[in-house]
């Protein structure tokens, strides 16, 4: 399918932001609506000259409420210095996974540079500063180097911030997953094999006769496969299996459109597996919410960026380090993910009524016209937003930029997400106070292509102080 | 791992009305990979209960089942051990061991599975083990009244076995064990 020129009547406000490259199409046809990627955060530029490489940040129908940012942007007007720093050329593992480039707002080579030096020099430190880190990768982090795998460890508290401490720090923990993952991976009959070591010697002597009745002998502890109790191993192996399938079915669907994830190479499947085994070990490690569908989205972008390591050594042993944190990252937001704690005052609904006030405070306007006007529930679209931390609402390429943002920020990841939230609200309100309950819906369901420095931007301008 | 049911001689609906209550309960789809059923069902509404239980079904014919297309004998293959199913009423004198080691070399088998005598027992010889699950249902048999319901479910773990034996003593469901190892793998094409 491919398209051109964008027909007028396609521009209305009524339709998600249209995108005029070809391959963006292909990828729209091919999108489940489970997977929501919008490749081309590229569209054809509306004031024209195209950039040879990257294209300009998408522009959307309606110049968003600040408008001057987006279109200066190329005249590297950035006053803020949140700027997106994906580096076209860096992003080598990125692009190859998706058919077209990502394109970003191509801030100048000397700030990414600058930043990229910054973060070096931060990092080469004996003990890093971790405000300061923070505050540079707040500004994003540069695809390069395996900066990014090592900047989020240090956020995520994985690494301690005294460098002397790394590799016993890793060491420990790798070999405690080992651990973890030798005991809770094992089926039933290996666990009675184990147990029973010592005994079952002795009886294969006594069996080397040749003939006769066979001896018969207790079992251990009520242990059977056919056990119906609690606490028997084989039972909670079977209902584990439910488990362990549901898992399973969700990590072959996750991003199916990247090659890291998915396909038939041995690399897809071994990190399938690897993303498989952190799942599974961590809803064994947690009866108190196991495994809910759209972990495996939080988990994604983690894998991905430290498998990515260009350190071969990091890269190995990149499924222990994901999976604490993993845990860490899961710690601000698990109450999210219990049922039960819902309707409670730490519960997804609500986090959700404080985007609620948190919108009501800096655009009241928009407010009570999507509330009350309207009547879009917020639970309609920001419940996506919030549980999986945003990344089904961009491109890939684009939620690692955001989680930049989130895990840097000092008000911590929830704070910074709402605001961050709330700053895709206000960026369309213009598209939104024109329409109605459907529209809306279908917009905010389907958040058009931004431009991410510029959504930060903003997020960063809400940061408490009630404004227009 | 595999879980592999075996059990028979439940004469259904002629000598017992049903499975006892408690093995009932324990018997739930999903978690056996395979059944045996040595034969004298009788009739197609405990094939059809068996089938629920576990797709994999197999069964050789028992002197009452009314189920005449049944085989006489049957062998598979599961994980590193061939299996031989027989109902034995035909090998006599009934129950006996050499004859039954007899049938055993025949089908060429590791474990041979046989009912009949409502009895369970598990002998071991050169040439292998034969079970004998028992009755499921405690049903009487042709030599005794005194038979209580029992049936066997194998773990098979590579080259171990452990097979778990499930009796009803007196209202209770009492479980034991057996453990044995095969000395030598075989080749074959995987079931």
């Amino acid at each position: 399918m491919a398209k051109n020129k964008v027909p007028e009547w396609l521009n209305s406000s009524l339709w998600s932001a249209t995108t005029a490259t070809t391959s963006s199409s292909a990828d729209d046809d091919r999108i489940q609506h489970y997977s929501k990627k919008h490749y081309a955060t590229a569209t054809e530029s509306l004031d024209g000259p195209p950039v040879t490489f990257s294209p300009p940040a998408a522009i959307m129908e309606e110049p968003p409420r600040p408008s001057k940012p987006e279109i200066k942007i190329k005249d590297k007007d950035l006053r803020n210095g949140v700027s997106s720093d994906i580096d076209n050329n860096n992003c080598n593992s990125i692009n190859n996974d998706e058919d077209n480039g990502t394109s970003y707002v191509r801030p100048s080579a000397a700030e990414d540079i600058s930043r990229q030096a910054q973060l070096l020099t931060e990092l080469s430190r004996k003990v890093v500063n971790m405000r300061e880190l923070r505050r540079i990768a707040s500004y994003g982090i540069p695809d390069g180097a395996g900066i990014r795998s090592a900047v989020w460890k240090l956020l995520l508290g994985y690494l301690p911030a005294d460098r002397s401490l790394w590799s016993s720090e890793l060491g420990k923990k790798r070999s405690q997953y080992k651990h973890f993952k030798e005991e809770l991976l094992m089926n039933p009959s290996e666990i009675t094999r184990r147990l029973e070591k010592s005994p079952v010697c002795e009886n294969d002597e006594a069996k080397s006769e040749s003939s006769g009745m066979l001896s018969r002998s207790q079992i251990t502890h009520g242990e059977h496969p056919l056990s119906l109790g609690k606490t028997s191993i084989w039972n909670q192996f079977f209902q584990d299996t439910e488990i362990i399938e549901q898992i399973d079915r969700d990590v072959k669907r996750t991003h199916p459109d990247m090659h890291f994830f998915s396909g038939d190479t041995s690399f897809a499947k071994s990190n399938q597996e690897a993303l498989k085994n952190i799942l599974i070990v961590f809803a064994k490690l947690n009866p108190g919410i196991r495994y809910v569908q759209g972990m495996n989205e939080i988990l994604a972008p983690l894998f991905y960026v430290f498998r990515n390591d260009p350190d071969e050594e990091m890269a190995a042993c990149a499924e222990a380090d994901t999976f604490f944190c993993f845990v860490e990252l899961l710690s601000g937001f698990r109450d999210h993910f219990c049922q039960q704690l819902d309707n409670s005052v730490v519960g997804i609904r609500s986090t959700i009524t404080t985007l609620s006030q948190l919108l009501k405070e800096h655009d009241e306007e928009l407010w009570r016209h999507l509330e009350v006007t309207t009547k879009v529930n917020p639970q309609f679209y920001a419940f996506r937003w919030i549980t999986l931390l945003l990344t089904q609402e961009f491109n890939f390429a684009d939620s690692l930029h955001i989680w930049d943002t989130l895990l840097s920020d000092p008000e911590g990841p929830q704070e910074t997400l709402l605001r961050i939230c709330c700053a895709m609200l206000i960026l369309i309100r213009r598209r939104l106070l024109a329409g109605d309950f459907t529209s809306n819906l279908k917009l905010l369901q389907n958040y058009p292509p931004t431009n991410i420095s510029h959504l930060l931007y903003v997020a960063n301008k809400l940061r408490a102080q009630p404004s227009g | 791992m595999v879980l592999v049911l075996a059990l028979g001689d439940l004469h259904i609906p002629h000598r017992a009305a049903d499975l006892p209550a408690k093995f009932k309960s324990m018997l739930v789809p999903g978690k056996i990979q395979h059944i045996i059923c040595t034969g004298n069902l009788c009739i197609k509404e405990v094939h059809d209960y068996l089938k629920t239980l576990c797709p994999d079904l197999h069964i050789t014919r028992g002197e009452y089942d009314e189920e005449m297309r049944y085989p006489e004998t049957k062998t598979l293959t599961i994980g590193q051990f061939k299996l031989g199913l027989c109902h034995g009423h035909q090998v006599i004198p009934w129950g006996n061991l050499d004859s039954l080691a007899m049938l055993q070399r025949q089908l060429d088998v590791d474990i041979l599975v046989t009912g009949h005598t409502h009895q369970f027992t598990a002998y071991k010889h050169e040439g292998g083990v034969v079970i004998n699950p028992g009755s499921a249902t405690g049903a009487y048999s042709s030599i005794t009244y005194d038979v209580n319901p029992s049936f066997v479910l194998m773990d098979v773990d590579g080259l171990r076995v452990v097979v778990y034996v499930y009796e009803l003593i007196d209202g209770e469901v009492k479980v034991d064990k057996i453990d044995f190892k095969k000395t030598t793998t075989t080749t074959h094409s995987a079931h």
